[in-house]
């Protein structure tokens, strides 16, 4: 496998419209897409994911910018043309054929012969688990079952590439989380490459090799749901992915002194340079609740406790009147046993505590 | 259960005026059919059952004449008013609205706003002078016109078809190496197609009865269906008649169910 392999897009921009209702859907975005890998592209409404994924499919062309498929320049390629096939979030079946038609739809466009096509239609109909309903149209099958058959449409022709544009979020939770583990089944089996978009941060999270976290045409973070959810590049990410609890300091030396008290060892070393005003961010689950001082903890007082089932949210008032919230299991009894106004310590888990790089 | 939304089946009367409309629609037509079996030529007392008019109406070579030149002119005409409108819904409802759209449906719905008695007039006064030109004295005049203002017609439902497509299923077509022909071919054709055929009936039909445009345009001894009758009718009101009416009537219902079944189908 060489350098190259894989989807790259190169400074890709994007501008829709002119004048006063120009929109810069992409601004300048440049990422390379490993060959097998299930990438997420993560970020809310308006973002510009699915302009990416369009830019890819060959869709739209990018006003300026390339993209580029194992090493070569598509950036002009008609979408018929290109070895990438999408998942629409609307499905789009073709109504006036049956499910194996539109299986087998890309491989008779291509040319192949018909027995060729009618074996991988029957293999694609067994991978999605859809072997009896080959002969029904798109209108008798329910949300879930035409989100497979879209799956497999997409997945016949073996592509280099498969987009998948929301394809969940039309489906109720339970199969929601069937498909979850479906598609990441199917990806493993294939060994395709996934590009799949989604504002669910906790699907981003369970399903994706890495993540590209987005805002307003700009790509803001690259990683493995690992990396970002514990090193956040900047307060975007870091409430996007997550909860998490912001506290102001000054930075010394591996460490931080808080504005609501105390000095406090860092997770990990930074950029920002010793003695300046930085933020710094906590996960909720990171933070214990302890009755008595401790070194490294914080007095606080309790605010409100919200339960949510498995786990409780309580909110701690510290010194200087910082919010921070934190995150505990939801004993037997379901009572977590704080009441309003009760004093007590937060000992932040050492190395939980980050600097967020972008201080803007 | 309790409804307060409008209805006009509600409304005082609303049931004997129903009746009445239908009636006032329906009793000529269902009399002409009636009399087309009446063993006597008047047309207002009864004689008795016969079927005798069917067979002498095909007996007569001007019927029979007059027969295959309109089913010649509806069916060309027909079927070149369907392409035409087929390519001009494709053109005007895909796109986002501009300004020259408005533009564009009047154009092409202009035969049915003018007056028809004006677009026979103007056709008359058009083809005259190809006809000094050319000396072209055929059936090529009428199929012209009848296409003409047949186009709106077959428009109308094919429009409605295309803009209730799905625009994704052609991007989804691409998206499946399909070139933009066989995008065409195999997706938006098949989806088109009840609306074509929908307005190729309708188009038909059209054609088939239209008679001021025809009368206007037609050279001697070019007499359709409807002219022909008419023609006769001037002299006196005969048995034969009704009987081509009634064969007309029941091919026209044919063709209008088929286009109801064919719209509905889909929902
Ligand atoms: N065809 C278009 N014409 C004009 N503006 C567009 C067009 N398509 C997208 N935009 C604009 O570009 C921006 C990015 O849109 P895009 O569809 O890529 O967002 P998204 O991240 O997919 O959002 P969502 O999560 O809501 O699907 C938005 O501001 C949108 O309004
Ligand atoms: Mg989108």
């Amino acid at each position: 496998m060489s350098a190259q392999d894989g989807v790259e897009a190169r400074n890709a921009r994007k501008v829709y419209g002119t004048g006063q209702e120009k929109v810069v859907a992409l601004d300048n975005v440049s990422i390379v897409i490993k060959r097998g890998e299930f990438f997420t592209l993560l970020g809310p409404s308006g973002c510009g994911k699915t302009t990416l994924l369009r830019l890819i499919a060959g869709f739209e062309t990018p006003t300026s910018g390339t993209i580029l498929l194992d090493g070569t320049d598509i950036t002009y390629d008609p979408p018929n043309k290109r070895p990438v096939n999408t998942v629409f979030q609307s499905y789009a079946l073709f109504p006036h054929l049956t499910v194996a038609q539109n299986i087998g739809f890309g491989l008779e466009m291509r040319g192949h012969a018909k027995a060729e096509v009618d074996s991988t239609v029957e293999e694609m109909l067994a991978l999605v688990r859809m072997e009896s309903m080959a002969d029904r149209k798109p209108t008798q099958l329910s949300g879930g079952q035409q989100q497979r058959v879209a799956l497999a449409r997409a997945l016949a022709p073996q592509p280099k590439v498969l987009l998948l544009d929301e394809p969940l979020s039309a489906l109720d939770l339970k199969l929601r989380k069937e498909m979850q583990s479906e598609l990441k089944r199917l990806q493993l089996e294939t060994g395709i490459t996934f590009i799949f978009v989604t504002h669910d941060q906790e699907e981003a999270l369970t399903m994706s090799d890495r993540i590209g976290v987005m805002k307003s045409g700009s790509l803001l973070q690259v990683g493995s749901p690992r990396e970002i959810y514990t090193r956040p590049a900047d307060r975007f990410v870091a409430s996007f992915i997550g909860e998490t609890n912001f506290l102001t300091g000054v930075l010394g030396k591996d460490a931080i002194t808080l504005d609501a008290g105390g000095t406090l060892p860092l997770g990990a070393s930074t950029q920002a340079k010793s003695g300046s005003k930085v933020t710094a961010s906590i996960r909720p689950e990171q933070i214990r609740v302890i009755e008595t001082d401790a070194p490294g903890s914080l007095p606080a007082t309790v605010t409100e406790s919200v339960y949510f089932g498995t786990d409780s949210h309580c909110h701690f008032a510290l010194a200087d009147g910082t919010e921070v919230v934190v995150r505990l299991q939801s004993p037997a009894s379901g009572d977590v046993g704080l009441s309003r106004g009760q004093n007590v310590f937060l000992r932040f888990e050492p190395g939980a505590l980050m600097v967020l790089e972008d201080q803007a | 259960m309790f409804n307060r939304s409008f209805s006009i089946s509600r409304l005082p009367g609303f049931t004997t005026i129903a009746i009445l409309v239908f009636v006032m629609l329906y009793l000529p037509i269902a009399m002409l059919v009636v009399f087309s079996f009446n063993s006597g030529t008047s047309v207002a007392i009864w004689e008795g059952f016969t079927l005798e008019w069917y067979p002498r109406a095909w007996a007569n070579e001007q019927v029979k004449d007059a027969t295959i030149r309109s089913l010649i002119i509806a069916s060309t005409a027909s079927v070149i008013a369907t392409i035409v409108a087929t390519m001009a819904a494709l053109a005007t409802t895909r796109r986002k609205q501009t300004r020259g759209q408005t533009f564009v449906y009047i154009l092409i719905n202009q035969p049915l706003m003018v007056p028809e008695i004006v677009t026979a007039v103007a056709l008359l006064i058009f083809f005259a002078s190809i006809k000094v030109a050319t000396g072209y004295q055929g059936l090529g005049y009428l199929i012209t016109a009848h296409a003409a203002f047949c186009i709106p017609f077959a428009y109308l439902p094919i429009r409605a078809r295309l803009e209730g497509m799905d625009l994704t299923l052609e991007t989804a077509a691409a998206d499946l190496y399909a070139t933009p022909w066989q995008t065409f071919r195999y997706v938006t054709l098949p989806l088109v197609m009840p609306g074509a055929i929908a307005g190729l009936m309708l188009a038909f039909v059209t054609s088939l009865d239209d008679v001021v445009i025809t009368l206007f345009v037609k050279s001697a001894g070019q007499d359709t269906l409807p002219t022909y009758m008419l023609a006769q009718i001037r002299r006196a009101v005969t048995t034969e008649v009704n009987a081509i009416s009634t064969l007309l009537l029941g091919l026209t219902v044919i063709m209008l169910t088929a286009f109801f079944l064919l719209t509905r189908k889909r929902n």
